[in-house]
């Protein structure tokens, strides 16, 4: 069975084109714009990954991880982010991030970061 | 010539100072109650001189008196006596007649002191001719009528004097109050004229220093400019101090801007590496993208992804156009148009954005505008910029009111932009033209009424901003009407 990915970003071009990479990958990817929605999807549907924005709108990337810190422990978390101050790498390392990725985000780059954190 | 006068009085209220205004009404007041002092002085002494002649002509009148009533002995007890004392006091009255003949003259005219003279030296000569004659009837009646004539005339002078006297004092008495009347109402109106000279002042200069306190320098030293007759007086000079303090205000102010800025540059920079993050990564994923699954896309992806990338450059190209245009506040380039066109024009930038938020615009333009000097491109600027904001004030729909209209003094065209948004809360509203200054978090620059205020500005024009909350926001654009002859 594919392993199955959330993606969230604000961002609608990050969306499309990590879907398209990881799809053409093999995953089976859901994307939100809206964090929020993302989050409620979270509840509903355990992943084997989240790819997130550290910063958005209403609901931001640090509260994704600790949402899904809290109801699956076993998730790996990857964020992106532009420009990552050393208190939230630190507190989102705690918190079991797998990954930062730095923006801008390379298509190598992610095939072989998200190939590491499900391990295939 | 009443014109003349006029514009002369113009001219000299302008030139002198409220000292030299209040010394000269003093002065006036001055020459008239002199003039009124003297004229009183004059009229008394006419009345005194006429009193002191009614007092000699009663003992002259006394002697007549006696004279005929010698004269009325002589014919009862035919005493000789009686006939001399008859001369002797007629013979005195005509001495004293000559002696005063020519105050006498001066006031009797010389026609009824010639009478009198005359009918006395008759009267005399007949007496004569009596106690020449005793028995001659002839001289007896033309005495006794020339008696009575005497008695009569001097009787009738001093009646006619009395006369005279009275209405002297009766005029004097209306001139005096009269004359009260006038210096009352002089001073009233003086008080009045100086009150209303000085409060209206007062009033300009209340508001300039309210302008002042509240930091709109510019409009400050507008407002003198905008005063046509400016009177060089004590409080002029002080207006002008004050609108000169506003100037100085204004440099430092500016002084002070740009050092808020140097200040905030560092908050800004981080922002913009932010806001250009964005799109600078989406057009590297984009391309990278583009070029790992190129082959495996079709003509129609192709051209989608080079649209993507065409998109995050425009959106990098409008951070860095609103970036220089409030780094450097670009010198308007001024052409004479027509302002309900460039209206009209920033209107179709935002139709469609305006459609999609449910808003419905309403334009009230008179059929016929002066004619302003502006950069077209910096108005629309503005415009769409309060437009924008109205948006996003009335994310539910609502309705925009643009009115157009020329102000009373014909000198501005004010533009009105109206909401039926949410407002502003009156703690931020005096704030909301500061740099920086942003309701809208990571979506706001704070840049754009900022720059708006600047902009307009530079036009010689006002911007200011009235919010009820819940009930809307107006902004108020006022600019200043192109006049050709102005031009160089």
């Amino acid at each position: 069975m594919a392993k199955s990915i959330i993606v969230i970003d604000d961002e609608e071009i990050v969306c499309k084109m990590t879907e398209m990479t990881l799809t053409k990958e093999g995953y089976e990817v859901e994307t939100f714009v809206d964090s929020r929605k993302a989050l409620e999807r979270i509840k509903e549907k355990k992943f084997d990954l989240v790819i997130t924005d550290l910063k958005m709108e209403d609901v931001d990337g640090m509260q994704i991880l600790q949402t899904v810190n809290d109801l699956y422990p076993d998730t790996k978390v990857i964020m992106i982010t532009a420009y990552a101050t050393l208190d939230t790498a630190i507190e989102a390392l705690r918190k079991r991030v797998f990954d930062f990725f730095p923006k801008p985000i390379r298509i190598k780059e992610l095939k072989k970061t998200v190939k590491e954190a499900i391990g295939e | 010539m009443k014109n003349k006068l006029y514009l002369y009085l113009k001219e000299l209220n302008k030139k002198l100072s409220i000292r030299q205004k209040i010394n000269f009404a003093i002065l006036f007041e001055a020459t008239i109650i002199a003039a009124i002092s003297i004229f009183i002085f004059l009229t008394v002494r006419t009345l005194l001189s006429k009193v002191k002649f009614v007092e000699q002509f009663d003992n002259i009148n006394i002697y007549f008196l006696e004279m005929r009533k010698a004269e009325k002995n002589y014919f009862l007890y035919h005493d000789i006596n009686s006939l001399i004392e008859a001369y002797n006091k007629g013979k005195f009255v005509a001495g004293e007649l000559n002696k005063n003949r020519k105050v006498l003259i001066h006031i009797l005219t010389k026609k009824i002191y010639n009478t009198l003279n005359y009918t006395l030296n008759n009267y005399l000569t007949t007496l004569q001719k009596i106690k020449r004659s005793p028995k001659d009837k002839k001289y007896t009646s033309s005495l006794r009528e020339y008696g009575h004539k005497l008695t009569d005339l001097s009787i009738h002078l001093i009646k006619r004097e009395r006369k005279k006297i009275n209405k002297i004092i009766h005029h004097v008495t209306l001139m005096i109050l009269m004359s009260l009347f006038g210096i009352f109402l002089a001073h009233m109106l003086t008080w009045r004229y100086f009150s209303y000279v000085l409060t209206k002042k007062l009033i300009k200069m209340k508001k300039m220093t309210n302008e002042v306190a509240q930091g709109r320098f510019h409009e400050v030293s507008l407002i003198q400019s905008k005063i046509k007759d400016n009177v060089q007086d004590e409080v002029g000079i002080v207006i002008t101090a004050i609108s000169k303090m506003a100037k100085e205000l204004e440099k430092r102010e500016e002084q002070l801007l740009q050092a808020k800025k140097l200040v905030s540059l560092g908050v800004l920079i981080s922002g913009v590496a932010h806001e250009l993050g964005n799109p600078l990564n989406n057009i590297s994923m984009l391309s990278e993208g583009f070029l790992t699954y190129y082959d495996s896309l079709s003509d129609e992806e192709k051209k989608k992804f080079m649209q993507d990338i065409q998109e995050q450059a425009d959106r990098i190209k409008k951070i860095v156009r609103n970036l220089l245009d409030f780094s450097r506040q670009k010198k308007p380039e001024l052409k004479v148009c027509k302002l309900e066109e460039v209206i009209e024009k920033s209107l179709a930038l935002v139709e469609n954005q305006l459609k999609i938020s449910n808003i419905k615009v309403h334009k009230n333009f008179p059929s016929s505008l002066p004619n302003v000097q502006i950069d077209e491109d910096q108005i629309q600027q503005v415009l769409v910029n309060l437009y924008t904001n109205a948006m996003q004030a009335m994310s539910k729909g609502g309705d925009l009111f643009i009115d157009v209209f020329t102000s009373d003094t014909k000198n501005n065209i004010i533009i009105k932009v109206r909401d039926t948004g949410i407002g502003i809360n009156p703690e931020t509203l005096p704030h909301i033209f500061d740099p920086f200054f942003t309701t809208k978090g990571t979506k706001g620059t704070g840049l754009g009424l900022s720059v708006s205020y600047g902009i307009i500005r530079q036009h010689n024009g006002k911007i200011s901003v009235e919010s009820e909350q819940e009930k809307g926001t107006t902004f108020t654009i006022e600019l200043p009407v192109y006049q050709e002859n102005k031009e160089e």
